[in-house]
């Protein structure tokens, strides 16, 4: 099964994420955000960070999961290359592993300003299917 | 919604019919010519669509000639509610709040800076702090930031960074009144404090450029530019405060949007009505957003300004400061009455007829891709009439970040700009393809457009002597 896949977009950047379950689909939908702001090759895993949130909705969670990987990314300056999800009911927990960011170590693609609501979907048949659009 | 459907109105005024399927409350207009048809999208018509359902609409949802696909509305989108029976939308202004231009004219002609072109933009560019993740050198207080939201530019010029006559040059003057240090969210001050000063990336840059042409001497005259002039242009918003507050007030409104029974075909276009708490929250928090945008390009333009100074012994006069992703609350004539509406610009310029800053129409600024020209035209009455005094702001993409990177090289693109004798200073030379003159719609043409519907007028031209890409 295909982790993920970019979609074009004039001015953003879209992706499709898939999983399993939804553990598997939040972990997926990690990778591409984490991707376009750092080349994850050059991010160890050194450390790890865990973190919970909670929501109404699956999209609403995925929208929270996003923005609490992009306040770590830009203000904690920590690049998540894997992550171990786990989803109870709409409560999300997760070991999140990667390093923290150094400038002559790492190289930095773009700057992402926010997830949006855009298309934002959660679907499951025989998989989960989760697409998004981030504000670049 | 597809091609087929959307109705010539005029040469350049194409109709997007109002669908009661749809649920569209009003037409939609696109301002196109027959060339800058071809770049137009169907997820840009249907975006437009999308936005007519919303409560309150006006008149029509209108997008410029530089439209394209966004989220939520499109980009190049304007569309003005109802002041009490209409909406307010985060996502109607768009993530970088205030994002937009600045111009500053020198007293140098382009043969003086010629010969030191690279040194001025070395310069400029160890001065302003840009690129990825880029952090301003400022180490602010709590209450220093909230001042910062509270008075916008004039907090700025309080602090010596500018002229009070710069507050006269700007939107607003600068500052947007209602704003709430309150209203905005610990997130949202945590991202914002540490990036005042800073330009930022993507499409924001500082170009050093030189008036090429002059269409309209009388306001050319009035702006203070004359023909071989060196300008610096500068665009950047809000950074991680805007964003962070878009983020946090459009998570709000999915359900504040339920509450109210707000249909929405694109959860991004998530809004309340206009005369809720949870609006004046997000107005309030905007508004802070919009100051500090503004606080932001004072404190870049004042080390612009010191630049010159050390390395020319002269200075630069701030022409005008406008931003193009914002929501203001106007009085416009609607079916021949008066009326207060919210206006949404997300990726629009306003257009006044009348402005307070040299007491003609009101200044204009319109960059161009990197490469090419950027224009200062000035407002019309056409526009207030027929676009909530709006215009374009800017080229407007064609190609995908990802497909201008597959397609052009960071070499190539370069080694374009050293043809036609523009330097070039950027953190990033990777991403220098996504902002190519390929990867946008033509910018004359747009002009052309907006001429042609007299939205606006051209008052002069510039073209790029140097840039620094953020």
């Amino acid at each position: 099964m295909q982790k993920y896949e970019f979609l074009e977009h004039t001015a953003d950047v879209t992706f499709k994420a898939y999983g399993r379950d939804s553990n598997e689909l939040f972990e997926n939908a990690a990778e591409p955000l984490e991707s376009t702001m750092v080349l994850l090759d050059e991010v160890a895993l050194g450390d790890t960070c865990t973190m919970e949130i909670g929501s109404d909705s699956y999209e609403n969670l995925l929208y929270n999961w996003q923005a609490e990987l992009l306040i770590t990314f830009e203000i904690e300056r920590f690049a998540v290359k894997k992550c171990f999800v786990r989803i109870v009911g709409l409560s999300l927990t997760a070991d999140r592993m990667g390093e923290r960011l150094e400038p002559n170590r790492h190289r930095l693609n773009a700057e992402v300003k926010a997830g949006t609501y855009h298309n934002l979907a959660v679907t499951k048949n025989d998989i989960y299917h989760a697409d998004l659009t981030m504000d670049v | 919604m597809a091609f087929q459907e959307l109705i010539k109105l005029g040469e350049y005024v194409w109709e997007v019919p109002q669908d009661a399927a749809l649920r569209m409350r009003v037409p939609g207009r696109i301002f196109l010519s027959e060339v800058l048809m071809k770049y137009l999208e169907r997820g840009a018509i249907q975006q437009v669509a999308n936005v007519a359902t919303l409560p309150g609409i006006q008149k029509w949802s209108l997008a410029m000639p530089d439209v394209h696909t966004g989220y939520g509305f499109p980009i190049g989108g304007v569309a003005a509610f109802d002041a009490s029976e209409g909406v307010l939308s985060p996502g109607g202004v768009g993530f970088d709040i205030n994002c937009g231009t600045r111009l500053l004219v020198t007293t140098l002609f382009k043969e003086e800076i010629e010969p030191r072109i690279d040194e001025l933009i070395t310069t400029l560019f160890e001065a302003i702090p840009s690129g990825l993740g880029s952090k301003g050198p400022l180490r602010l207080s709590e209450k220093e930031l909230n001042d910062v939201f509270f008075g916008g530019a004039k907090w700025a010029v309080n602090q010596g960074y500018g002229n009070p006559v710069d507050l006269k040059h700007c939107e607003s003057n600068g500052c947007l009144d209602g704003a709430d240090p309150a209203k905005v969210s610990p997130l949202a001050k945590k991202r914002g404090k540490p990036q005042l000063g800073s330009l930022g990336s993507g499409n924001h840059f500082l170009e050093i450029q030189c008036v090429d042409r002059v269409f309209d001497k009388k306001a050319a005259d009035l702006f203070g530019l004359k023909e071989q002039q060196v300008c610096i242009m500068l665009h950047s918003g809000s950074r991680g405060a805007g964003h962070q507050i878009c983020t946090d007030y459009v998570r709000m409104f999915q359900a504040a949007s339920r509450k109210y029974s707000i249909a929405l075909p694109d959860k991004q276009l998530a809004c309340v009505p206009a005369d809720s708490q949870e609006a004046r929250d997000y107005f309030s928090a905007m508004a802070a957003a919009a100051n500090y945008a503004w606080t932001n390009r004072q404190i870049m333009s004042f080390w612009v300004r010191d630049v010159l100074e050390q390395k020319f012994n002269t200075t630069a006069t701030l022409v005008y400061d406008v931003a193009h992703n914002i929501a203001k609350l106007e009085k416009h004539t609607i079916d021949e009455g008066r009326k207060e509406v919210y206006v949404h610009r997300k990726g629009a310029t306003r257009a006044f007829d009348k402005d307070a800053s040299y007491g003609i129409e009101q200044p204009v600024l319109i960059p161009g891709s990197m490469g090419t020209a950027s224009y200062v035209l000035h407002g019309t009455k056409k526009a207030m009439s027929t676009t909530f005094g709006s215009t374009c702001h800017g080229a407007g993409r064609v190609l995908s970040r990802k497909a201008a990177r597959r397609s052009l090289t960071w070499k190539g693109v370069t080694e374009g700009l050293q043809r036609k004798h523009i330097a070039i200073k950027t953190d990033d030379l990777s991403s220098v393809p996504e902002e190519a003159p390929e990867a946008y719609k033509p910018i004359d043409e747009v002009i052309n457009v907006v001429s042609k519907l007299g939205i606006s007028e051209a008052v002069a031209r510039l073209t790029p002597m140097g840039v620094i890409k953020g």
